[in-house]
């Protein structure tokens, strides 16, 4: 199978203290949380505004735990590696094609994204159902051109994917806790206590005018 | 020609690309798995500025000092900014008379477990120096200020038990609170109503745990505050002063003396390493606290005692301390001038109000820059980066000492003023 290509015009990602418990109940076996500090694990949103790929143009909403990365010898080392426990589209056929290729596990009805650029910062509304499920704004610094290696992976009943993911784009990165998420009591959130994530994000992403590579999906042994 | 150029480049991305977070964690069936792409990096990242770390010194750690350069190997005279040698004492003449008397009388170790036979006459005349001065009943004393964190927090607190830190807390007191096997939660730095969200609810032991001046910042704790918030929910407090003991207060005891509330905090916890230039840690409170620690601090009794020569120049150095009131009087006249000269040429020094300034460059991609053209101009100090600090906090850490002149202080401030000058850092 031949690269996966996911052309974007933006990208924001927001990265929020909350409980390694929280972590650790989202998460299947085999899979380690990483930890900011002691009992304190990574939840992050990423928010897509995608511009062309197979499926056309569509918005993504990625909620993830941040996990140990697989390291092997001789192989390029990854930035970071996450979970993504709740991913949701705009488009049926974006999600039939990520169901289908990533096995990623899906929010089942379309959901409504929409960006509102404000000075230099951005803000991503989803919302599901008619109702509002996050909202979360994020600002920038200083922008350069980046490409980036990311893991994730993925479980689909009793087995395991790993898709390493390239991200190329112009990329502005800081931790100037300048961000917001709100996340709504919704269906869409269970599986957060809400409460318990800190909503100013220790770390901001924001990459714009790029594309997101995902390699061949590779099969993991699962105990 | 041109590949070398290319694989130069590649090179120098995988540099820039990572730092030490990237190479905590990882996955897969080895062990040393991280080791090869670790060193790949640090192969890069050394020359490009890591080397500023750990550069060996081959003089006493006073106000002028010789380095290895760790990048060309030659040895520089540098005016010294990076020692934690606040008041000067560790080199003073009494202090290593003191040390060289004792190492005559007791030789070089205690040779056993202070619980076993490695405390000898000299550490409890230490413990009661220490309390002492710190007017408190007793004291006992670890072989290092990390030591006493993880000893003494780890003795009282259990699992089941919640911690509660400030999210800027040292390593040891994390270490203290993971080896607890407590909840621990992270309040957000200096920030009394997040510490008063977090405790709201908890039920059970609850410790609340501050630093008297953050090592990284330089910022006093706001105590009061945190005291208020801390009583008000049935917690108990422990301040660890390992940069403020010796120094703040009327009487030189600490950040807890400095806010009349020495009573207030339960318990108190110090470093002979920084003031007193020497080494070990050492927690103050009630008789039957320190017997309670003295059975349970697993740290300190599966260490050994602290060397009998070490233990000598301390109790000098706790003397001179204690009949040299000036030499604070000193140390604050320097913080002053330092800031005062800093405001004046636009240096950031974010919200620091004591010896310890971080200079900010809020640049990670040139702060290494701007260090090494410090040293190169004769000034001896570090680079603190991420994941020290948050992403584009970087800066250089300072250390004022009641040691430094006048004519030192504005030399480090001319050369440090001119380098972010002509990066761009300030105008």
């Amino acid at each position: 199978m031949s690269l996966t290509r996911y052309g974007y015009a933006n990208a924001i990602s927001g990265f929020f203290e909350f409980p390694t418990d929280n972590a650790r109940h989202i998460l299947p076996a085999g899979l380690e949380p990483v930890e900011l500090h002691h009992g304190t694990s990574i939840f992050s949103m990423t928010v897509f505004d995608f511009t062309e790929s197979e499926v056309g143009a569509y918005g993504e909403a990625v909620m993830s735990v941040i996990v140990v990365p697989l390291v092997k010898p001789g192989e390029r080392l990854p930035k970071s590696a996450f979970y993504p426990y709740l991913v949701a589209t705009t488009t049926k056929a974006a999600r039939d094609h990520a169901i289908e290729r990533w096995h990623l596990p899906h929010w089942m009805e379309d959901v409504d994204i929409r960006f509102e650029p404000q000075g230099n910062r951005l803000t991503a509304k989803v919302a599901a159902d008619g109702a509002p499920v996050a909202e979360m704004t994020i600002g920038d610094y200083s922008w350069n051109p980046v490409s980036h290696l990311y893991q994730s992976f993925m479980r689909d009943g009793d087995k395991g994917y790993l898709a390493n993911i390239t991200m190329e784009g112009e990329q502005s990165e800081h931790e100037e806790e300048t961000g917001r998420v709100r996340l709504h009591e919704h269906p869409f959130n269970k599986d957060l206590v809400i409460s318990e994530v800190y909503d100013v994000p220790f770390r901001e992403i924001w990459m714009r005018n790029g594309a997101q590579t995902f390699q061949p999906l590779i099969q993991l042994e699962t105990a | 020609m041109e590949a070398a150029h290319k694989k130069k480049e590649e090179r120098r991305s995988v540099f820039s690309d990572y730092d030490y977070s990237n190479f905590y964690y990882g996955a897969g069936d080895d062990p040393i798995n991280l080791l090869g792409p670790f060193c790949e990096w640090y192969q890069e990242a050394k020359p490009n500025g890591y080397y500023l770390y750990s550069e060996p010194l081959s003089s006493a750690p006073a106000t002028h000092v010789r380095v290895r350069n760790g990048k060309t190997g030659v040895v520089q005279d540098l005016l010294n900014l990076a020692s934690y040698n606040y008041l000067g004492i560790s080199y003073r003449d009494e202090v290593k008379q003191a040390a060289i008397e004792a190492v005559t009388k007791y030789g070089l170790g205690a040779s056993g477990s202070p619980i076993l036979s490695g405390t000898f006459d000299i550490h409890e005349d230490l413990a009661r120096e220490v309390a002492a001065f710190k007017a408190k009943d007793a004291a006992i004393l670890f072989p290092t200020g990390y030591s006493a964190n993880v000893g003494f927090i780890s003795s009282i607190m259990r699992a089941g038990d919640t911690i509660f830190c400030d999210q800027y807390s040292h390593a040891s007191i994390v270490d203290g609170a993971i080896l607890a096997k407590s909840k621990t939660v992270f309040f957000r730095h200096n920030n009394p109503l997040d510490l008063e969200r977090k405790l709201g609810g908890v039920r059970g032991k609850k410790l609340v745990v501050v630093e008297g001046v953050y090592s990284m910042d330089g910022d006093v704790c706001v105590l009061p505050d945190i005291v208020d918030v801390a009583k008000r929910h049935g917690a108990r407090i422990l301040i660890d002063e390992a940069h403020s003991t010796f120094l703040f207060g009327p009487n030189g005891r600490g950040v807890a003396e400095h806010f009349g509330l020495d009573r207030e905090v339960d318990f108190h916890l110090g470093t002979f390493s920084k003031s007193l230039g020497g080494q070990g840690g050492f927690v103050c409170g009630g008789r039957d606290l320190i017997d309670y620690v003295n059975a349970f601090g697993r740290s300190r009794f599966f260490s050994c005692n602290l060397a009998p020569p070490l233990v000598a120049g301390l109790r000098a150095g706790l003397r001179i301390v204690d009949q040299e009131p000036e030499l604070r009087a000193k140390l604050w006249s320097n913080v002053a001038y330092m800031r005062r000269r800093f405001a004046e040429e636009g240096i950031d020094i974010g919200k620091s109000t004591s010896q310890v300034m971080p200079v900010l460059v809020n640049n990670d991609a040139k702060v290494f820059a701007v260090a090494e053209k410090i040293q190169d101009r004769g000034l001896y100090l570090q680079p603190v980066t991420y994941p020290a600090v948050p992403k584009h906090k970087s800066r250089l850490r300072i250390s004022v000492s009641a040691a430094h002149s006048e004519d030192d202080l504005e030399q480090a401030v001319q050369v440090i003023a001119g380098v972010l000058r002509e990066e761009g850092i300030c105008r």
